[in-house]
């Protein structure tokens, strides 16, 4: 009896230690059951670069993790998947629209001076440049960070359709037959920025030699501009970069992942030294979100490696609500009629099993917490299911030990016979579901995933709760001489009429 | 000890029977995965949903008791004349080929649509709250899947079912025999194929899709199928012991009959918390319990009417 008191004591604080870790650390919900928001992110290979590998991918993720953090999305995780995948998680949030454009785009900031010689055909694609852009932001609804009351920016004349047709011939664009106004005017920003950037030296300054950016409303108009510290060299280098064009009527090109967001010219009066100071501010004409996009891209440093969006999935809160309540009625109701069944088919040892199963999902659900294992609704599918393999597990047992009964063992002889006969064939359907979840866990993707921890961590505990907890349960019950009748087991009718007296007593 | 135990029931006796039924049912699944094939508008062999497309998936709620019915064509109309942002050197998608439908009585929309970016489907929703508002912000659900994360993820779900076939086959071989393993896997094949044709015919009559859940319910029927079987091979193999003089076709029948209570028990306690699902589950479960449910029965008759019977067959030398 002492190895049995011993299994007791075992399983007693496991019990206690599972309620305990349940009620301090609670269970990770998934994004399908809470609500938010889930983005995948593939890391491309550009340049020299033909494959990308787990430091370039480090690389990458740490940049992203700056510019999430400049977000302020709490509780946000981003994990690597594969060699070249990025997931990002962002629970609550509904609206993943910024983190996507804040997350998608490269962010290599330069700073570039105009050619010599080239100031006339530069004044003419700014002027296209200006008007165009202002007809697209008549278009475009206000954002709402921005001040409704401030006064307009001041108004480039106005575009006409005649002029418009004008300036894409002047550009030799061909125009595509049916093509929108607003495709028109795309067409043309797209060109006039392609042939400003021509006209554009070499980059001389680089996001690197950033030291801090931030954002301030401007001090004319409404727009937004974002301003920028340079690091010693940066600040030297700007004032180099300064000085050549001050006075010249040549313009300082600030280009952004190969667009022209901003070009400025510089006054007569910093020909001797330049730009000093280390500090300068783009004024692109910046909506109020688009400053703050870019305050975060520049902070976070611009990416080694260009990454493309490949999955958005948003759940809002009530979905996942719903589908959480009921799932867990689903579940909830399927067990307690399994636990039903249990009891009125193999009475004493059935009462026993659902004591057992009932630990097995206390325990499931601890390692859940302890992991910690992310609930998602596969995952609940897979517990389900887990638990329809452990009660299989009991189910073995109990027929083996009845049909030892129906053979005329005694009781106690019965039980352990049971136990080691059904063995065999509990083992061998565990580790065939086990070689299942190995596959799925490291073939499949993040749902399939989710499926298979909980079902590998479902079969392993089956096979510690159906060998242990139920065998210590039923054994310590039966040394009680009261519990200790084979009618507790199966129906009189079924037990053989011969060796009455030693069956009852439970001896061999 | 054990004197030689008559089974009160020979399955032996009703193999042929046994065997009609399952091929039959083989046949019609065939048949439902062929049609499906052939049909121009699936041309595969189940009706592949968002997971395996690729594509962007928007459903919004809206907030309003009653709601003025909408058609799915009126959506669809609003959507074609909309302008949607694009990223520079990008077209902006076309969305003439989306498709929509109404649930709930006009209360929530489904549309299925190209792959869109983030602030295309945001565009996208700002227009269908214009239109069709106001909206519950909560009920809103946006799924974008590229093209080639679909095809990834059908690959990892055929290799992973592939990698645990054969897993599981050099299992049974090591502590069975290979015979024992080729009928274990024929039962399994079966019991995959006749969901698989379930679902075909659904999505030829229901126009139900198959998505990355359906998957992890056929590798789940695998590995239940073979669960079961396993578990009436042991008895084959611990009579070999006592019964070892008896018929093949004879150690089948009083393993099977042995064995029957407790495979239509556990048949029975893991298809209810299934079907407990199927009918209070949420509707994301749904389909996913029908596939389970019906893998599993099926599983379950299989290892009791086909794996066994066939045993003796192949088993002659």
């Amino acid at each position: 009896m002492g190895r049995q008191q011993g299994w007791f004591a075992l399983i007693l604080a496991l019990t206690i230690a599972s309620a305990a870790l349940l009620a301090n650390y609670g269970l990770q919900l998934g994004l399908d059951l809470r609500g938010g928001s889930q983005l995948t992110l593939q890391v491309m290979p550009a340049g020299a670069i033909t494959r990308v590998d787990t430091e370039q991918l480090e690389a990458v993720k740490e940049v992203l993790e700056r510019r999430i953090n400049g977000l302020g999305v709490a509780e946000s995780t981003l994990q690597s998947v594969g060699n070249d995948q990025l997931v990002l998680q962002l629970p609550g949030e509904q609206d993943p629209s910024q983190a996507a454009r804040v997350l998608g785009s490269t962010a290599l900031l330069d700073f570039r001076a105009q050619k010599p010689g080239t100031e006339e055909e530069m004044r003419g694609l700014l002027g296209l440049k200006r008007q165009a852009e202002s007809v697209l932001r008549a278009k475009r609804p206000p954002s709402p960070g921005d001040d409704p009351t401030a006064p307009p920016p001041p108004e480039a004349p106005p575009l006409s359709q005649q002029d418009l047709s004008r300036a894409l011939t002047s550009l030799g664009i061909e125009v595509p037959a049916g093509s929108s106004e607003v495709d028109q005017i795309e067409l043309l920003l797209r060109e006039t920025n392609r042939r400003i950037l021509s006209l554009y030296g070499p980059a001389l300054i680089t996001g690197k030699d950033l030291t801090s950016a931030g954002r301030q409303q401007q001090a004319t108009g409404s727009g937004w501009e974002v301003t920028l510290g340079f690091n010693r060299e940066g600040g030297e280098k700007f004032a180099a970069l300064t000085q050549s064009i001050a006075g010249t009527g040549r313009v300082l090109g600030i280009v952004l992942d190969g667009r022209s967001i901003s070009e400025a010219s510089v006054g007569e009066q910093f020909k001797v030294a330049g730009i000093t100071g280390g500090s300068a501010s783009i004024s692109g004409n910046f909506s109020a979100e688009e400053a703050r996009d870019l305050e975060v891209q520049l902070r976070g440093g611009s990416l080694p490696l260009p990454v493309k969006i490949v999955e958005v999935r948003t759940v809002g809160p009530s979905l996942g609500a719903e589908n959480i309540r009921s799932s867990l009625v689903a579940g909830l109701s399927g067990l307690v009629l399994v636990a039903v069944f249990m009891a009125v088919v193999y009475r004493l040892p059935g009462i026993v099993a659902v004591v057992a199963l009932s630990l097995y999902a206390l325990f499931n659900l601890a390692i859940y917490a302890l992991i910690p294992v992310t609930l998602t609704l596969p995952g609940i599918a897979g517990f389900i299911l887990s638990v329809g393999i452990a009660v299989d597990a009991n189910v073995l047992i109990f027929e083996r030990i009845k049909e030892e009964l129906r053979g005329g063992n005694t009781l106690i002889r019965s039980i352990d016979t049971g136990f080691s006969l059904a063995f065999s064939s509990i083992f061998d359907g565990h580790a065939t579901g086990l070689i299942s979840c190995g596959a799925l866990f490291f073939l499949g993707t993040g749902l399939v995933k989710g499926f298979a921890v909980t079902l590998a961590i479902g079969l392993l505990l089956s096979l510690f709760t159906a060998l242990t907890c139920t065998r210590t349960l039923l054994r310590l019950l039966m040394s009680y001489p009261a519990l200790r009748r084979p009618t507790y087991f199966l129906p009189a009718r079924q037990l053989p009429p011969a060796k009455p007296a030693a069956a009852q007593a439970g001896l061999a | 000890m054990t004197p030689v135990p008559s089974p009160r029931f020979r399955i032996s006796r009703h193999r042929r029977l046994a065997w009609l039924g399952s091929a039959l049912a083989c046949g019609l699944s065939l048949l439902g995965l062929a049609l499906c094939w052939l049909n121009p508008a699936i041309h595969a062999p189940l009706r592949p949903g968002l997971d395996f497309t690729g594509g962007t998936q928007v459903q919004v709620e809206r907030d309003c008791a009653p709601c003025k019915a909408v058609t799915a064509t009126e959506i669809r109309q609003g959507l074609t004349s909309l302008n949607l942002p694009s990223a520079e050197g990008e077209r902006a998608p076309n969305l003439s080929s989306a498709s929509v439908q109404v649930l709930d009585g006009g209360r929530s929309l489904l549309l299925r649509l190209p792959a869109l970016g983030a602030d295309q489907s945001t565009a996208l929703i700002d227009d269908l709250a214009a239109r069709f508002g106001p909206l519950i912000k909560s009920g809103t659900s946006v799924n974008t899947i590229g093209p080639t994360l679909g095809s990834r993820l059908l690959q990892g779900s055929l290799l992973s079912l592939l990698v645990s076939f054969v897993g599981i086959s050099v299992y049974i071989s090591f502590s069975y025999s290979g015979i024992f393993a080729v009928l274990a896997l024929l039962c399994l094949a079966h019991d995959v194929l006749i969901t698989c044709g379930l679902f075909a015919w659904l999505g030829l009559l229901q126009g139900i899709e198959v998505d990355s859940l359906f998957a992890v319910s056929l590798i789940t029927i695998a590995g239940y199928s073979v669960n079961d079987t396993v578990v009436v091979y042991d008895r084959i193999r611990e009579q070999r012991r006592t019964l070892g003089e008896l018929p093949l076709i004879d150690q089948v029948d009083v393993a099977v009959d042995a064995t029957l209570t407790r495979s239509l028990y556990t048949s029975f306690t893991t298809l209810l918390p299934l079907v407990a699902l199927i009918f209070f589950g949420g509707s994301t479960l749904f389909w996913f319990a029908v596939a389970l449910t019906l893998g599993i029965a099926v599983g379950s008759w299989s290892s009791i009417g086909l794996a066994p019977t066939l045993l003796p067959v192949f088993a002659k030398r």
